[in-house]
């Protein structure tokens, strides 16, 4: 077989199931992939070459034995560099963790192993996370499988990179702001961010506490349903982990849609690109002919989701990343002779500027004197926020929007950091009230850039959630293309 | 609406414990400005009848609590591997004390 890397992961995992591949021929073809297609795009900053062939064997000895296999058996995953994985390095793209070596599996990584996935290296992103175009890591620069001068979005923008370019079938990124839905948006994939406490967060380096939320990306939303079984479980080691989600979303994701109320927030698009407005509309009008009904919904408070993001996210990141000292793990400055000058410096040397722009923005709106005007307003406004939200989905089943006020940029074009803020405009509302959203591919410009469709939920509706997604998918062929490139 | 200034970045730098050259507080300056600027527009909602969310949505509510009971987490040796300087099974730091 020499077109493995065309199958979706549950067409991977039948296969190996039914005999007709084995696990070692499977990730012989993911890394051979990346060996040859890697150094174009540059989504991997670590391949498992030996472990990931080493785990293979001992899965096709246990088909061999007889032995009950898990529900991702055979299956090339890879990681966002900010979810450990025991043993291996975990950098966040950043210099301060460049040798930093997981002493724990996150959650996530444990039931992806424990379920017979083999992690198969580890993807570039933002330094932590915070950025929307994979452009502020510290190692390297990710390209569009789309249109290589472009970048794939971030900030799981490796992550979505490696699907795009049929690296491997399934990847986990992490949402913080929109930073799993649109580089998937952009690289014309899936990505799914579930519900806030949905996945487990331990062992996923913390940004945003209120905000992260692991999830993964892949062509399909079918590959979607399958691996969130699988990471939908509860986890005593993350305090927020919800009671274990649904086992069935698989089964249950071709429930017809017909009758279902889909919310369209109307005055929050007017500024949207025509052809990107064409696009949404096309893809509402597939929907009225699957039987659904589309109504207005009013939800303009969302011109106000990125404020209320950048002072809470940045609140946040600046608590989190106060653990970087130098001291502990992570980079310790050689030019440092005192203590204070450990923390000084190799917060000066370890961090890059977006980083170090989101702690002092945090440090400040947290600051004596200006935490009620800032931070605590935010939290009032991300209230209201939630607040119209459910109010929406009183009308509606589900929210319909674009997933990007944007297609693919070509990398180095936005280097003004309010201007990269606002490319998750319409994915940053569901971080804030905490419930899933999906983007999936609705299109593509005339130059060949994908375009995404972003649906949300109400907290807790994967299911439907999926259901509405993969609906779509089931008319529409956009997200079994491949770039040329990459065929 | 807040001034931020020169002295604003070197007393966050300093909170932050981030050292900052003098070009990097410039930059630093000239982009806090302008984010700042624009989350002031948070000022036209009127939020006097909001509680402010602490919690993200209702699910917090839901999540359960693990039995409080002791276990293994880390071992000391696991733990120093990623140190950047030890000695005796413990973290090495510069004198924090000094004879003047």
């Amino acid at each position: 077989m020499t077109d493995i890397h065309t199958l979706t992961a549950l067409q991977v995992h039948n296969a190996f199931k039914q005999g007709k591949l084995s696990a070692s021929e499977i990730v012989a073809a993911s890394l051979a992939r990346i060996t040859q297609h890697d150094p174009k795009i540059k989504a991997f900053l670590r391949v498992f070459t030996e472990r990931a062939g080493k785990n293979a064997r001992m899965l096709d000895e246990k088909r061999a034995s007889g032995a009950p296999l898990g529900k991702l058996a055979g299956i090339p995953i890879a990681l966002k560099d900010n979810i450990n994985l025991k043993g291996e390095i975990t950098t966040c793209g950043s210099k301060i963790l460049e040798h930093f070596q997981a002493p724990f599996n996150a959650t996530a990584s444990r039931l992806l192993e424990q379920e017979d996935a083999i992690i198969i290296g580890k993807t570039n992103c933002d330094e932590f996370a915070m950025g929307s175009s994979t452009e502020h890591s510290a190692f390297q620069k990710t390209s569009n499988p789309w249109n290589l001068s472009c970048t794939p979005g971030g900030s799981s923008g490796g992550s979505a990179a490696a699907v795009a370019a049929r690296l491997c079938p399934l990847t986990l990124g992490s949402d913080t702001g929109g930073s799993i839905r649109q580089p998937a948006s952009l690289c014309g994939i899936v990505g799914f961010k579930p519900t806030y406490g949905r996945v487990s967060r331990y062992g996923l380096v913390a940004f945003g506490s209120s905000l992260d939320q692991i999830g993964p990306l892949a062509a399909t939303v079918e590959d979607i349903a399958m691996v969130m079984e699988v990471l939908g479980r509860h986890c005593e080691h993350d305090s927020t982990s919800l009671p274990k989600g649904p086992d069935d979303l698989l089964s249950k994701l071709n429930a017809p849609i017909k009758g279902m109320k889909i919310g369209v927030p109307w005055e929050f698009l007017e500024n949207l690109q025509p052809e990107l407005l064409r696009s949404f509309q096309a893809s509402l009008d597939m929907y009225k002919d699957l039987g659904a009904t589309l109504v207005p919904v009013d939800l303009s408070c969302l011109k106000y989701a990125i404020a209320v993001y950048y002072i809470i996210a940045t609140a946040e990141a600046s608590t989190n990343l106060s653990r970087f000292d130098g001291i502990r793990y992570g980079l310790r400055s050689k030019r440092a002779t005192t203590l204070d000058e450990i923390y000084d410096y190799s917060r000066q040397e370890g961090f890059g500027d977006e980083v170090k722009r989101r702690i002092m923005l945090g440090t400040f709106v947290l600051s004596a004197g200006y935490q009620e005007a800032y931070y605590r307003k935010a939290q009032k406004v991300r209230a209201h926020i939630i607040q119209k939200y459910n109010e929406a989905f009183s009308h509606c089943a589900v929210i319909a929007t674009p997933t990007s006020p944007f297609p693919a940029f070509q990398i180095g074009s936005i280097t003004d950091p309010l201007e990269m803020y606002l490319a998750d405009i319409y994915t940053i509302g569901n971080n804030l009230a905490g419930i899933p959203g999906i983007s999936i591919p609705s299109g593509f410009t005339q130059d060949m850039k994908p375009i995404g469709l972003q649906l949300s939920a109400p907290e807790l509706s994967e299911g439907l959630l999926l259901q509405a997604a993969h609906a779509l998918q089931q008319v529409t062929s956009y997200h079994t293309a491949i770039p040329k490139e990459f065929l | 609406m807040a001034t931020i200034d020169k002295a604003t970045i070197k007393r966050l730098a300093k909170l932050c414990r981030i050292a900052c050259s003098e070009e990097q507080e410039d930059a630093l300056l000239h982009d806090m400005q302008k984010i700042i600027g624009y989350v002031e527009q948070l000022s036209e909602i009127n939020t006097d009848a909001i509680v402010p969310c602490n919690y993200v949505a209702s699910t917090l509510s839901q999540t359960p609590f693990r039995a409080d009971v002791p276990g293994q987490t880390l071992s000391r040796d696991e733990f120093l591997k990623n140190a950047p300087a030890h000695i005796g099974g413990m973290i090495r730091v510069p004198p924090v004390l000094r004879q003047e």
